[in-house]
């Protein structure tokens, strides 16, 4: 055999070398390697693949419960499919469900108030401790000071109702919504009939910005549409709403009520209509006052304007007046929602019907309440409650009043001199201040009436509703009208509403608030008037919390970390204010700031639209710190009828 | 004979959107993020770099009239899905420009994009009339449970790379290959609707095929309300059209958009 020298090893050597390395690039090692390489240096994320199915499911976010699919693969919810029906809020209900800051256990507070400085605890010693402090309240003969703020009507918000009377306290508030405005101010809420409806006059109700049922209005508008249906928008800003209507009637800001009485008055006095309602003689004559003319100096719109509109309104079939200003969040006075619903009734219009929520029966009050719920007063509404009463306990369900209310500051003060339990997926601004916060579950991990929850609940939350059951249990006498299991065996029992009737024009109400307004709006120190708006999907600000809201606002509303308000151009030159200019909004009350001017003449002259939902405290890594938040700032004089302040127009200075 | 069946089994899908119904209320821009596993900042708010294909954009004429005639009306824009100067042989802006094929024409006339095979040059970017491409200044970013909510069916972009609307085509495959399994073989057949269409609350935007001129948006395509963003040639007369075209390759997006406010579409002319 031939000796290997050294030549012949360094050829078999290099030859071994050669066809490895040609090996390895055949067999894609060098690529796959690239590709690991690529994805460990780029830190890419690979979501996870699994069965694709679709499920049934209801959108509890608000109470008109759209049907919705929800596209899952696997155990993950990744798409909500509403199939032209739902609304862009229940579109973020996934950002909701897997939102990173959700709480998984009951927090208990350590440390001073107001930092949302928080420990984890088990769900029986906060059950405990809570319901304890219930029962040390009753036997100190304090039932009154228990109360309870709820964000809307739902299962758990009756059964917290329930709770807290059977207690012994009339205490129980709504964030004010349309429907808590509405039963005030007319005596039922009102049920707008808008898909048979042939002319549609809103006044400063912002239909399709987040009032009302979202969904249906949707529906409705793109009928409207179709069916060449008129409908006619009066605001002082040029809104979404009023963007999207067939016309705009632009006004001085917070003066729609004036357009109202003018359409009355010429409807009364010209065509000799009158409605049969208490009170209307009084009132008829305060409209009296109110000509088409005497409305036009005041409002800015013209005489045959007015006319024009009252023409219309009853010439129509079956019109509706809409009443109820704002979007998301509602702010009207007493007066204008009734000057707007009497427009109804004095066209004897059959679209607009009221009627009242009915809470499920049978609870058996403990033995020390009758005397409680005799003594004390039911406020007329939640600001009412927060400015003037104070309280031991607090549960808050859902809500967000320290943020929402214009009392936010006092609530908090109060707040952190009491016990608060805070019920809700997220820690907001109010739940900073509490001292327990329980987890609940969000939309799609509920039961509903249409079957299963979509997703497994997060483990750690229940039900809001089972969360005040549990509570209810440990209530020494209320075990007796909290019998249920669960929040599953209320579905068919919670949601009740029937006819309401009694409506009254209320002269001396009508009297009274337009001596007011017309006091405030001659006010020379605050020469502007601030109106809210509101960004779409952020809404009135609990959409601020889910990012994606932030893809769908343009530099109109929120840009590089600054809120931009509107103003219109004159008004502007007038105030020597020029685009982008960074500014602070005065009123009596103190001032937030700084925002960016955003010149424009889609605003009334003397308006100065900021949008609502920013400046948030507490909210998420997502919605703190952005923007502020206006209604530090806003009008808050108290209507009698609603117990809410009027805060949509409030009279400022910019510096 | 071969050539014509080839033509009709070829897709030019397109969108029609009213914007007499469009209310602004950014369902469609929401729906497309959750689909298109957009990435999610804790500050998104630098509006020129962040990461959207649907552009709900607020436009007034207030630089020509004043209050109280001023208008506002919403414009939701994506990518417009231009085809050039000839369907049949697609020559959209942004393809001709890039470097690695990353952005093409398919038998859709979708226009597509890789993002992987995109090395982030930026020029079709900087060819895009209608700014629809957006440049991923950093890694896409998906917070803890965030990650759940993820589309198994739309990679991931990294860093560095361009990324846009593409009509939701994955849908539009995985409905092509669920008929195929199911023995259809005629793409024909298959109809897709794009996450931001079937979100609509009012029904506003539509979405289906161009060359079959029954469908509801063909029909939108040609009702005389429509006409497609600051596309000026659009209004010249026929033979001036040709004219035009022989010298020059115009965008020719595939979305319509209906309205019948004048003001929106003097906005569209370069007045």
């Amino acid at each position: 055999m031939k000796k290997i020298d050294r030549k012949d090893f360094l050829k078999i050597a290099g030859g071994a070398i050669a066809g490895s390395a040609v090996g390895t690039v055949f067999s894609g090692a060098p690529f796959i390697s690239l590709q690991w390489l690529v994805e460990w240096t780029q830190d890419q994320h690979v979501p996870s693949s699994g069965l694709e199915k679709y499920l049934k499911g209801v959108c509890e976010i608000c109470p008109n419960k759209c049907s919705i699919s929800v596209r899952m693969i696997g155990e993950r919810a990744v798409k909500v499919e509403t199939s032209n029906s739902g609304c862009p809020f229940g579109q973020t209900s996934l950002q909701m469900l897997y939102h990173p800051d959700r709480i998984t256990t009951p927090l208990k507070n350590t440390g001073s108030k107001g930092r949302a400085k928080f420990t984890p605890v088990t769900w029986d010693e906060a059950i405990k401790d809570i319901s304890s402090k219930i029962n040390g309240i009753i036997k100190s003969g304090k039932n009154d000071r228990i109360a309870s703020i709820n964000k809307e009507r739902n299962l758990s918000s009756e059964l917290l109702d329930r709770m807290v009377n059977s207690i012994g306290s009339n205490h129980s508030y709504y964030e004010p919504t349309l429907d808590t405005l509405t039963a005030g101010a007319v005596g039922g809420m009102l049920d707008y009939n808008f898909d048979d409806a042939d002319f549609i006059l809103s006044f400063g109700a912002r239909l399709l910005e987040g009032w009302g049922d979202s969904a249906s209005i949707s529906k409705s508008f793109s009928r409207w549409k179709e069916r060449k249906v008129k409908f006619i928008q009066v605001d002082s800003v040029c809104t979404r709403t009023a963007s999207a209507a067939d016309e705009w009637v632009p006004i001085k800001p917070g003066t729609e009520i004036f357009v109202a009485l003018g359409i009355a008055n010429h409807l009364i006095k010209k065509k000799g209509m009158g409605s049969g309602a208490a009170d209307f003689g009084a009132w008829s004559a305060i409209a009296g006052e109110y000509t088409p003319e005497a409305a036009s100096r005041l409002t800015g719109v013209p005489a045959k304007k007015i006319e024009e509109l009252a023409d219309a309104l009853s010439r129509a079939k079956s019109p509706v007046a809409v009443a109820g200003k704002g979007g998301k969040a509602i702010s009207s006075s007493s007066a204008e929602i009734i000057a707007v619903y009497g427009l109804n009734t004095i066209v004897k219009s059959r679209s607009v019907t009221t009627k009242q929520n009915v809470n499920f029966a049978g609870a058996a009050p403990i033995q020390t309440a009758a005397k409680f719920l005799a003594e004390s007063k039911k406020c007329a509404g939640f600001d009412e409650f927060v400015k003037t009463k104070n309280f031991d306990m607090l549960i808050v369900n859902g809500a967000d009043p320290v943020y929402k209310s214009v009392y936010g500051k006092e609530l908090a003060a109060k707040l952190e001199k009491s016990f608060v339990v805070a019920i809700m997926p997220l820690v907001n601004d109010t739940a900073a201040y509490a001292d327990y916060v329980l987890p609940s579950i969000t939309s799609f991990e509920s039961k509903t009436a249409a079957g299963d929850p979509v997703v497994k609940p997060v483990d750690g939350a229940i039900h809001a509703g089972d969360a005040v059951l549990r509570i209810a249990k440990m209530v020494e006498g209320l075990q007796q009208s909290f019998q249920w299991k669960s929040y599953t065996d209320l579905i068919a029992l919670t949601g009740k509403t029937a006819g309401a009737a009694g409506f009254s024009f209320k002269g001396d109400i009508l009297k009274k608030q337009l001596a007011d307004l017309k006091k405030a709006l001659g006010d020379a120190n605050y020469s502007l008037s601030l109106v809210p708006i509101e960004a779409p999907v952020v809404g009135d600000g609990d959409g601020l919390a889910f990012p994606y809201a932030m893809k769908v606002l343009g530099s109109e509303t929120f840009s590089s970390g600054k809120l931009y308000v509107q103003i219109n151009r004159e008004t502007a030159k007038k105030h020597g204010i020029c685009n982008n200019e960074s500014l602070k909004i005065i009123t009596e009350k103190g001032k937030v700031g700084s925002v960016k001017a955003l010149l424009t003449d889609s605003v009334s002259p003397d308006t100065v639209a900021v949008p609502m939902g920013f400046g948030h405290k507490f909210y998420t890594r997502y919605a703190e710190d952005k923007g502020v938040n206006p209604r530090e700032i806003m009008n808050d004089k108290i209507d009698p009828l609603t117990g809410t302040a009027s805060w949509l127009v409030t009279r400022v200075k910019l510096s | 004979m071969m050539k014509d069946m080839e033509n009709k089994m070829k897709r030019r899908w397109g969108m029609a959107i009213d914007l007499d119904k469009c209310t602004g209320c950014g369902e469609c821009a929401v729906s497309c993020a959750q689909e298109n596993n957009l990435p999610i900042f804790e500050d998104d708010s630098d509006i020129p770099k962040k990461m959207t294909y649907l552009d709900v954009m607020r436009i007034t004429n207030d630089r020509d009239a004043k209050f109280p005639d001023v208008k506002v009306a919403f414009i939701p824009k994506m990518c417009q899905q231009c085809e050039g100067n000839d369907p049949k042989n697609p020559q959209p802006p942004c393809v001709s420009v890039c470097p690695v094929v990353a952005t093409d024409t398919g038998d859709d006339g979708v226009v597509s994009q890789i993002w992987s095979r995109c090395i982030g040059c930026r020029y079709c970017q900087v060819s895009c009339p209608y700014e629809a491409r957006v440049f991923n200044w950093w890694k896409p970013k998906y917070e803890g449970s965030f990650k759940k909510s993820l589309n198994p069916d739309v990679s991931i972009a990294s860093r560095g790379t361009i990324q846009k609307c593409t009509f939701c085509s994955h849908i539009w495959k995985k409905e092509r290959d669920k008929a195929v399994m199911k023995g259809e073989l005629d793409i024909n057949a298959v109809l897709y609707t794009p996450a931001c269409v079937s979100a609509c609350p009012t029904g506003a935007m539509v979405f289906g095929d161009l060359n079959d001129p029954k469908s509801e948006v063909s029909r939108l395509a040609r009702d005389n309300r429509a006409f497609r963003l600051v596309h000026t040639i659009d209004q010249k007369k026929p033979d001036e059209q040709k004219k035009f075209r022989a010298i020059k390759n115009f965008p020719n997006p595939k979305v319509y958009y209906l309205s019948s406010k004048q003001w929106i579409r003097d906005l569209m002319r370069f007045k």
